[in-house]
């Protein structure tokens, strides 16, 4: 198999003041496609930075990021925009939906920007509400939707553009635990229909379900799993 | 994704209606007084013209005065010369006038504008008849004792309404009687006259009956179709100058005075729509605050679009054209509430609305470029947000 995420001495240090602050030092991991991966690590473990790293959401102050073999250092932000729009679906703890928008219009967002038509945007968003079960809210507005219900929508969002790759952060951290079960169940179908998935969480439980364990501590690989 | 950006924008706008409404503000009062001052300024030009038209406009007036009169160059002969030296005369209509008192029985009339005109002059001057007719060629050619009178004149004169086929009066230095064959239709004030209470004659009949010399009191020089009336009072004013003198004789042509006239307003109301467009640059500073505040305010939803794959370049496109909308709708109300604003002052001065399409086109591009203007550096603010620092802003 090959790699679907692959770091290379990855660094990424931030300036605070006269301080550094190595948030991940010299980190060197490979993802294979198809895997379900979970990081975990106490906080300032460095999880996050490097989920906004293989997002291409942040730039490594030194090393190589590769994301589907392609090679992210030379990239410029249009670049990086297109490769998150094609390849990464984004899941986030608090959600992330667009307040103003219904459900519909929510998870056909990342269709915009790929410059697919209006027609075609919706019925691909409708099609993939279906899928995570909510054919009957696509026009109510985030704020009318449960925790559970606004999860999928934003699942439906990230996979609405088919992405290889789809990053999850404590995407079950805002949810009581049977909606939380229930939201891993969908990520398990994902897994087994190929997609990769990288799960960030501190619930070692959770964890535990995932095909492999990566532990940070202090910015560095703790155990690679 | 135009579409899409604007249906953004509008549901942007619509989710904070008060703050729209307030930032809007300043454009919408900006547009409206430039738009009401065109309309104002082009309905005001308007409306004199059409007086002056009344008055004609393809008329150039030659007044000869003081001592010009001892010259003897004024005399019935010269229209022709006239004619013969300036290009683009139709007719030269010779005209002789004096006050002079005219009397029915019991009723006088003081100080009535007495004319002596040939039968040209009518049509010329657009003059129609309320009833009877008017003097033609042959009148004239015999001395006629006919007149043709205003209808203020024929009521002062006349309350029983019998002024047609009866005789008046004309006193001047001995008392004349005239038929009063045509009474003229009522006509509006106007820069030229109204003739309402004018007693026209033949003009030969008025030289017999009433002067001892041929000197013609104002020649009516109407300027043939095709050629530009000022013009022509031009070539007759050097004309004029070289055989006579600029002191000999008057020119009056309301074509140069509505030349002028209609510089002036144009001139005036160019400056006061300036001024007015000052307030557009305020209204212009109103929108870059307000997109300014909604781009920190959306740092999130900026974050979440990059994430899910927008360009930098889409971002700003976003908010560029929700600014062009915020800023085109406070146009276009402006627009509305100008229009109305000059159509409410129009009527109460009387006269009737010309709507200035300057005004629409000038208050609409620059709507248009205030928005794109001011919306550009809150714009290229949120497009240069790196996406991960906006979503951890959320």
């Amino acid at each position: 198999m090959s790699s679907a995420i692959r770091l290379e001495d990855v660094s990424r240090l931030y300036f605070v003041g006269d301080t550094v602050v190595r948030a991940l030092d010299g980190i060197t991991l490979s993802i294979e496609e198809g895997s379900f991966t979970a990081i975990v690590g106490p906080s300032g473990s460095g999880k996050s930075t490097l989920m906004s790293l293989i997002g291409c959401l942040d730039l490594p102050t030194s090393g190589r990021i590769l994301i589907a073999g392609e090679d992210t250092s030379g990239m410029d932000e249009d670049e990086l925009a297109l490769l998150r729009n094609r390849h990464i679906g984004f899941v986030f703890q608090h959600f992330s939906l667009l307040p103003r928008m219904s459900a519909l219009d929510n998870a056909a967002l990342p269709l915009l920007y790929a410059g697919i038509p209006l027609r075609e945007r919706r019925k691909r968003a409708a099609g993939m509400l279906e899928r995570v079960g909510l054919g009957d809210r696509m026009d109510h507005r985030p704020s009318e939707l449960s925790g559970g219900q606004k999860q999928r929508v934003a699942i439906a969002r990230a996979l609405i553009n088919d992405p290889a790759i789809i990053l999850a952060d404590e995407p079950t951290g805002a949810l009581d635990s049977a909606t939380g079960h229930e939201v891993m169940d969908i990520f398990h179908g994902l897994n087994r229909e190929g997609h990769t998935i990288v799960f960030v969480t501190h619930d070692n439980a959770l964890a535990s379900e995932c095909s492999r364990m990566v532990r940070l501590s202090d910015g560095r690989v703790a155990d690679a799993g | 994704m135009l579409g899409e950006d604007i249906r953004m924008a509008l549901a942007s706008m619509a989710g904070n209606r008060l703050r729209t409404f307030l930032s809007l503000l300043g454009i919408m009062i900006g547009v409206a007084s430039v738009v009401a001052i065109l309309n104002l300024g082009r309905s005001v030009t308007e409306s004199i013209s059409e007086s002056f038209e009344i008055g004609g406009l393809d008329t150039v007036n030659v007044m000869p005065r003081g001592q010009a009169r001892e010259t003897m160059i004024f005399t019935e002969e010269f229209a022709y010369d006239l004619m013969e030296e300036i290009e683009g005369i139709r007719e030269v209509l010779p005209t002789v006038s004096s006050m002079a008192n005219v009397r029915k029985g019991q009723e006088i009339s003081e100080g009535v504008q007495v004319q002596g005109v040939t039968s040209g002059y009518f049509p010329s001057n657009a003059l129609e008849l309320d009833e009877g007719a008017f003097f033609g060629p042959i009148d004239n050619i015999n001395r006629r004792q006919v007149c043709v009178i205003g209808k203020e004149l024929a009521e002062e004169l006349f309350p029983a309404g019998d002024a047609l086929g009866s005789y008046v009066s004309v006193f001047r230095n001995q008392a004349k009687s005239f038929l009063v064959i045509g009474i003229l239709a009522e006509r509006d004030e106007s820069l030229g006259a109204s003739y309402n209470s004018t007693l026209f004659m033949p003009y030969n009949t008025y030289v017999q009956r009433f002067r001892r010399t041929d000197q013609v009191g104002t020649y009516v020089v109407k300027v043939a179709e095709g050629y530009d009336a000022t013009a022509v009072a031009d070539d007759i004013e050097g004309y004029l100058d070289e055989i006579a003198g600029s002191d000999y004789y008057r020119l009056f042509s309301p074509a140069t005075v509505k030349e002028m006239s209609d510089s002036v307003m144009s001139t005036f109301s160019m400056f006061l729509a300036a001024i007015a467009a000052i307030s557009l640059v305020v209204g212009g500073i109103g929108i870059m605050n307000i997109m300014l505040v909604s781009v920190v305010e959306r740092t999130g939803e900026i974050g979440i679009r990059k994430a899910l794959g927008a360009s930098p370049k889409a971002i700003r496109m976003q908010f560029l054209v929700e600014s062009v909308t915020l800023s085109l709708s406070g146009g276009l109300i402006g627009l509305a509430a100008g229009t109305a604003l000059s159509f409410a002052a129009v009527s109460l001065a009387g006269w009737s609305l010309h709507i200035s399409l300057g005004a629409i086109a000038v208050s609409l591009l620059f709507s248009l470029f205030i928005g794109v203007f001011f919306g550009w550096y809150p714009a290229a603010k949120a497009a240069r947000l790196q996406p991960m620092e906006a979503l951890s802003r959320d």
